[in-house]
């Protein structure tokens, strides 16, 4: 008899739901490369350009993302005296009522915070036309920053953003601090105070989340439309994982595939969202082992269907699922149909584990699906 | 008879079968949306093939990931395979990377679903 031990996939619930109100939100944590800022600006460009329609808000989305990302991987090792889980880098993208939020987050020494704290304020006091002359004054003078760059990024963001930078410190040791900063591009009409209170609120809301995915030890959430590009652009920051051995991330990648791919192709669009199925896909990290979790909406009718093929599924020795590929493999009349399974076949195979599921009945037409594998 | 290319996309294999200068190959990625639709015209372009192949054909498999709606096209293409290799020799190349077991594995399962000759090359 199987047993199934994935206790956690309630959470998977709750993350949709923290994330329900928002129509995009991306996190990463963890450890920062070309690759890995390649993949986050790419899966951001596939929702900017389903989601938003002001040419203007993307334009400036995009070169703040750009400028956080390369912040980031640039200063990610500066430098916490004691590395640990508390100390990877994080990027946060969430879209909520046509506002963005981006954050960046990494860890630094209290040294710095003087330094730091110097520059954003002299910053946040200029206005725009002050702000282009300290940019050229800044370039050519090129004494801020031994790294080279980091106060022109810095600017720069807030020169894109048309709006003030929030930043925050959050002691971690004796020695080490955590550096979030946070950035809400341009929104019309609106007062200083008013600003300041909405950026309090929502840094507020990441410092929270944030010590969730510390908790939880959450590598990547995406939430939004799945599609074939969003899938493409999720692959490709499994493949920049350079911590990974390759067959683990090989592995990986097969299994990450297929979970997405079901969302694409299987999943329910209750609200009939443009350019895909909404669902959310996560990655975290528990004893030792790789925990991926994807959640979409399915039709209650087909709950049962799908709930019984897993218990199935997960109920087979090794030498009778191996068979039972085989037989679905050369199934063809089933093709065109959502029952080969195949793939749930293929994720207990590759996994070697069993496969976890969760149902929440919504309302009378719909459940939230949550699925599981464990490598 | 015609020779079918395709040049390799983000999810789509690059696909070399040209029975002239016996070249025939399906190498990097196979994850389309839609499977059946991109590998009909390859499925076509097999049954086709396989009514007059040439007196030795060798298949190269060089995939680096190909997902399980994939897997089936695959499969039905080694079962035309299968077919031709009851009257003419033919070779099937299967092709994985040392740190993808997972790639050898699948290539192991097909070779013992089909009835044909099927050699395994590691790469790096």
């Amino acid at each position: 008899m199987a047993i199934n031990n994935f206790k956690n996939l309630e959470f998977s619930v709750s993350l949709f739901y923290a994330m329900q109100k928002d129509n995009l939100s991306y996190v990463y944590r963890g450890f920062f490369n070309q690759q890995i800022t390649d993949s986050i600006l790419s899966l951001t460009e596939v929702n900017l350009k389903t989601e938003e329609h002001s040419s203007k808000m993307k334009k400036r989305v995009y070169a703040i993302m750009v400028e956080g990302l390369q912040n980031i991987t640039r200063h990610q090792n500066d430098t916490a005296k004691i590395s640990n889980n508390n100390t990877h880098g994080l990027f946060i993208i969430k879209r909520n009522e046509e506002k963005y939020y981006i954050t960046t987050g990494n860890a630094t020494e209290k040294t710095s915070i003087p330094v730091i704290t110097k520059l954003i304020e002299k910053i946040n006091s200029l206005n725009n036309e002050e702000l282009k002359d300290y940019y050229k004054q800044v370039l050519s003078d090129g004494e801020l920053s031994k790294k080279g760059g980091a106060g022109l990024g810095l600017i720069d963001m807030a020169r894109k953003s048309g709006n003030k930078l929030s930043y925050r410190f959050v002691d971690l040791n004796k020695d080490d601090t955590y550096f979030y900063l946070h950035t809400i591009p341009a929104l019309e009409d609106i007062t200083i105070s008013d600003f300041n209170k909405i950026a309090k609120e929502s840094l507020d809301n990441i410092i929270e989340i944030h010590k969730t995915l510390n908790n939880e030890d959450i590598k990547l959430i995406y939430n939004g439309v799945m599609n074939q590009e969003s899938l493409k652009g999720l692959l490709q920051t499994i493949e920049g994982h350079l911590t990974e051995e390759p067959d683990q991330k090989n592995k990986m990648f097969y299994i990450v595939m297929e979970m997405l791919q079901n969302i694409v192709k299987h999943a329910s669009n209750p609200n009939n969202e443009e350019g895909g199925n909404p669902g959310i896909f996560f990655i975290s990290d528990k004893d030792g082992k790789h925990l991926l979790t994807a959640g979409n909406y399915i039709k209650n009718e087909n709950a049962n269907e799908l709930t019984n093929k897993i218990n199935n599924v997960n109920k087979l020795t090794e030498e009778e699922i191996f068979k039972f590929y085989d037989e679905s493999l050369f199934n063809f009349d089933i093709d065109d149909t959502k029952k080969a399974g195949l793939g749930i076949i293929d994720l207990k195979i590759k996994s070697k584990n069993q496969i976890g599921h969760f149902l929440k009945k919504i309302d009378d037409n719909y459940s939230f699906f949550s699925l599981q594998v464990q490598i | 008879m015609n020779s079918l290319l395709l040049e390799k996309t983000s999810d789509t294999p690059y696909v070399c079968l040209d029975s002239e200068n016996e070249m025939f190959k399906i190498s990097e990625r196979s994850l389309p949306e839609n499977a059946i639709d991109f590998f009909k015209p390859i499925i076509n372009w097999f049954a086709e093939y396989s009514k007059q192949p040439n007196n030795q054909t060798t298949i190269n498999f060089e995939l680096e990931y190909f997902n399980t709606s994939s897997a089936k096209q695959i499969a039905k293409i080694l079962l035309i395979i299968q077919e031709m290799a009851k009257t003419n020799e033919v070779i099937i190349k299967w092709h994985y990377s040392k740190n993808d077991l997972d790639m050898k594995e699948s290539g192991i399962r097909f070779s013992k679903l089909i009835n044909a000759n099927f050699e395994f090359i590691e790469t790096k």
